[in-house]
């Protein structure tokens, strides 16, 4: 972990050599031939999205996956379709708006618990000592292997699958800021020290701070289990959700519903992850962006 | 330097404070279920589970299998679906980052399917492989793949530039660079990622039992719960821990000999 | 006079890796007039960092005293201020909130203290960069607030532990032009470490040689008596840097 940040911090300072520089104007120099354009990458993004949805629809109309594959142009339709039509008494809004639901409940509660635990176990060694071996045993554990257990506590209803989101979410959130704190420059807490400000002060002018890209890592961490868990808790047992969607296109062999199921998940996992940069970039505005990461 | 070895002792108290908290949890745990806190229908008290765990070395009832089938079941479907991730997916990210082309063709795709958890796609696979092996080793493969891409990827992208640019004045092509150069110093990345893509491999595993199975450890929690013994629920959960915490301690063991004649 | 400051054969062991014992500092005694700039020179890993870091409380001596103004040093204090070889600014907080923290952290309030740092931010030639983040400054501007912000914090003391060993020469050269007019316009004690011979005389009023290779022990005091400001190419300049280098050389 401590290698990885080195790594990076060199790439950082990489990104000013004069090396780079350098680099760059002899590219700007090409001359424009045929094989620059066929190899500019933008052109192959193009091309390979193209390939990729022709080869599809090629399979789905041969029959390649015994009929169990719906070309790109069904699946269009269908949710066409359900974003007025119902399914289970939902559109396709009120399916997305259930399971973004499910992930912001599970995600605020997790990272309201999981946060100020992390930083206090890195604060204080009495605490770490307490809770990291009980942490431990926990930690190995898939988050999606309580799925049962949490069924037999809660029923089938919301609150076993916040309780999955929860559980999913808390390990990332706290390892993260666990981590975080525990990776800051000591010389930082002297700097406070030495202008005279004491141990409340190191905290919080240095250990919250110095520790905010770490626990947004981690909760960038926390969002992709939180969609991990809830579609897992869904497709186990529920009457709304993307989960649902799919697992009904499959009970009733309507693929162009599970195909449509899952970029929808893609897209708004992917909106959600957004969100989240966006709040990091807004809330740490120090930060210095890595570039080609 | 100079230095002489001397000893420095903990304070008492860190010593024994994480064994107390361990013994603490279990007895509370124990305690509970048996003094009927919590109904005996929801929990159950460790040594039950323990006593199960007897029962189970060799009874196969009432899920089908001894617990020893289901974890080899498991642990041979993880390690397919986890060496299958590693053989695709890192030389697939160290093309990508060194490959104009490459990245241009595979990246689309890859951003496609990135966010997809791969959970999600159990109904599909469940359509074109049956509940078989293929199915599951599909779900754990993309599970293990993304980390293995992205790792490799980012590895190769922070090469440091300078040497890039020296290789390139020594007149060595592309092809070489890649191999010489940019492989080796993307090394550290990917071995970080053997680590990642296991425990990705392993969550989604007991995902993929989850509902296409006959036999795993995922499928035992299943059974446990669908026939209302959390006991067995339970077992299934200790199990699926103390064997990923178990291939963890063996693939660090394997990184540290492995990095050790690579890191400075 | 009674020193400024007053070390009495500082002792110091370090415990690394949780059990090995590392001897830095043996018998070092050394006294630090009032207003005086004193550069402590010595080569790596000679203490002469663990020496600053004791000064400024941050680390304890295992045998030894050090007064300040005639009373024992217990612990950090805003008495003195200590600027950082890798600048440890705080990456969160923009200059004016660097330079500021001093104040902040002692309660003054405000508008004063906004008054104060920014008289700092001048007085180190940063002004306009006030709303800028440690990131967007090079390494020379970076240390500029370093001092401004040990500064602010109006210390009676200033300790400066390498601050431009990670400049490039040209930087360095005219950063010690600006630690001189800065030092001039506002008196104080500095004590300054360093391992650059060139940058010690053209800096001190006195250099404190110490001996490499651990544990650092005090070797020499040589007192430079040459006119402010000082020319690198001084003929008494050199004859003093080829006297420093000579006797070092024994002991290297």
């Amino acid at each position: 972990m401590a290698d990885i940040q080195e790594t990076i911090q060199d790439l950082g300072r990489q990104g000013s050599s004069i090396a780079d520089e350098i680099q760059q104007t002899v590219r700007d120099k090409k001359p424009l031939t045929i094989r620059r354009i066929v190899t500019n990458e933008y052109l192959l993004h193009v091309l390979s999205m193209t390939a990729f949805l022709l080869v599809w629809h090629q399979a789905a109309v041969s029959g390649l996956f015994a009929g169990a594959l719906a070309t790109p142009w069904q699946v269009v339709e269908r949710f066409q379709g359900l974003m007025t039509d119902t399914l289970a008494g939902l559109t396709i809004w009120g399916h997305i708006w259930a399971s973004t639901q499910r992930i912001f409940i599970g995600f605020v509660l997790a990272s309201a618990l999981a946060i100020p635990l992390g930083l206090f176990m890195a604060l204080n060694p009495y605490v770490d000592a307490i809770v990291k071996p009980v942490f431990d045993i926990f930690k190995p554990m898939p988050p999606i292997a309580w799925i049962s257990i949490s069924i037999l506590w809660f029923g089938i209803g919301e609150p076993s699958k916040i309780f999955i989101i929860v559980i999913g979410t808390f390990v990332p959130c706290l390892l993260n800021s666990y981590n975080g704190m525990r990776l800051i420059e000591p010389e930082l807490y002297d700097v406070v020290k030495v202008l005279g400000g004491g141990r409340w002060n190191e905290i919080i002018q240095v250990s919250f701070p110095a520790s905010f890209p770490a626990i947004f890592a981690g909760l960038q961490i926390s969002l992709s289990m939180a969609w991990t868990c809830v579609l897992a808790a869904e497709l186990v047992a529920s009457r709304s959700g993307l989960g649902f969607i799919i697992v009904q296109g499959m009970k009733i062999s309507d693929t162009s519903l599970v195909i449509g199921g899952m970029i929808i998940i893609a897209i708004v996992a992917w909106l959600s992850s957004l969100l989240i940069a966006g709040l990091e970039k807004y809330l740490c505005p120090w930060k210095r962006d890595i570039a080609g990461l | 330097m100079a230095y002489e070895e001397v000893k420095v002792k903990k304070p008492l108290s860190l010593i024994l404070l994480p064994i107390l908290s361990v013994l603490t949890f279990f007895v509370v745990w124990e305690l509970m279920v048996q003094l009927d806190v919590v109904p005996k229908t929801m929990l159950a008290a460790p040594t039950q589970v323990g006593s199960l765990f007897v029962t189970k070395l060799s009874d196969p009832n009432p899920d089908g299998a001894t617990i020893f089938i289901h974890a080899w079941v498991s642990a041979q479907e993880a390690f397919i679906g986890y060496l299958l991730a590693l053989g695709i997916g890192l030389p697939l990210g160290l093309f990508m980052g060194w490959f104009g082309v490459v990245r241009g063709i595979a990246r689309p795709l890859f951003e496609l399917i990135r966010p997809i958890p791969p959970i999600a796609w159990i109904p599909l696979t469940i359509f074109w492989f049956g509940i078989g092996l293929g199915g599951k080793v599909f779900i754990i493969w993309l599970g293990g793949v993304v980390p293995c891409v992205i790792n490799a990827f980012v590895g190769v992208r922070m090469t440091n530039p300078t040497l890039i640019q020296m290789a390139r004045t020594y007149g060595a092509s592309d092809w070489q660079i890649f191999k010489t150069l940019c492989v080796p110093s993307a090394l550290p990345m990917v071995f970080g990622a053997l680590q990642i893509a296991l425990a990705c491999c392993w969550t989604n595993l007991v995902g993929a039992e989850l509902l296409a199975a006959d036999q795993g450890l995922g499928y035992l929690i299943t059974m446990g719960r669908r026939l209302a013994l959390p006991d067995l629920v339970v077992l299934g959960m200790v199990s699926v821990g103390l064997a990923g915490a178990a291939i963890g301690v063996l693939i660090d063991y394997v990184e540290r000999r492995l990095l050790a004649g690579i890191r400075r | 006079m009674t020193p400024k400051i007053e070390c009495r054969n500082i002792t110091k062991f370090f415990i690394q890796k949780g059990k090995q014992r590392v001897h830095v500092l043996e018998d070092i005694s050394l006294e630090v007039r009032d207003k005086e700039f004193l550069v402590i020179l010595g080569p790596g890993q000679s203490g002469k960092s663990t020496l600053l870091r004791i000064i400024a409380g941050l680390e304890t001596p295992n045998e030894g005293s050090i007064k300040l103004d005639g009373q024992q040093i217990a612990g950090p204090g805003p008495d003195r201020g200590l600027v950082f070889q890798s600048y440890m600014l705080f990456g969160w907080k923009t200059v004016m909130g660097n330079v500021e923290l001093g104040p902040m952290l002692n309660g003054v309030d405000k508008s004063e203290r906004r008054r104060i740092a920014q008289r700092y931010i001048d007085l180190v030639g940063l002004n306009g960069f006030e709303k800028h983040y440690p990131h967007q400054l090079s390494g020379g501007m970076k240390q500029r607030v370093g001092i401004a912000r040990a500064y602010a914090n109006n210390p009676k003391v200033m300790l400066l532990d390498e601050p431009f060993g990670q400049l490039d020469a040209q930087t360095r050269y005219f950063m010690e032009k600006e630690t001189v007019r800065i030092w001039e316009s506002e008196k104080r004690t500095v004590l300054f470490v360093t391992n650059n011979i060139d940058e010690a005389i053209y800096l001190g009023d006195r250099i404190v040689t110490l001996k490499g290779k651990l544990p650092g022990r005090m070797h020499e005091v040589y007192d430079v008596e040459l006119p402010r400001p000082r020319e690198h190419t001084d003929m008494k300049f050199l004859q003093l840097r080829q006297q420093i280098t000579d006797a070092s050389e024994l002991v290297l």
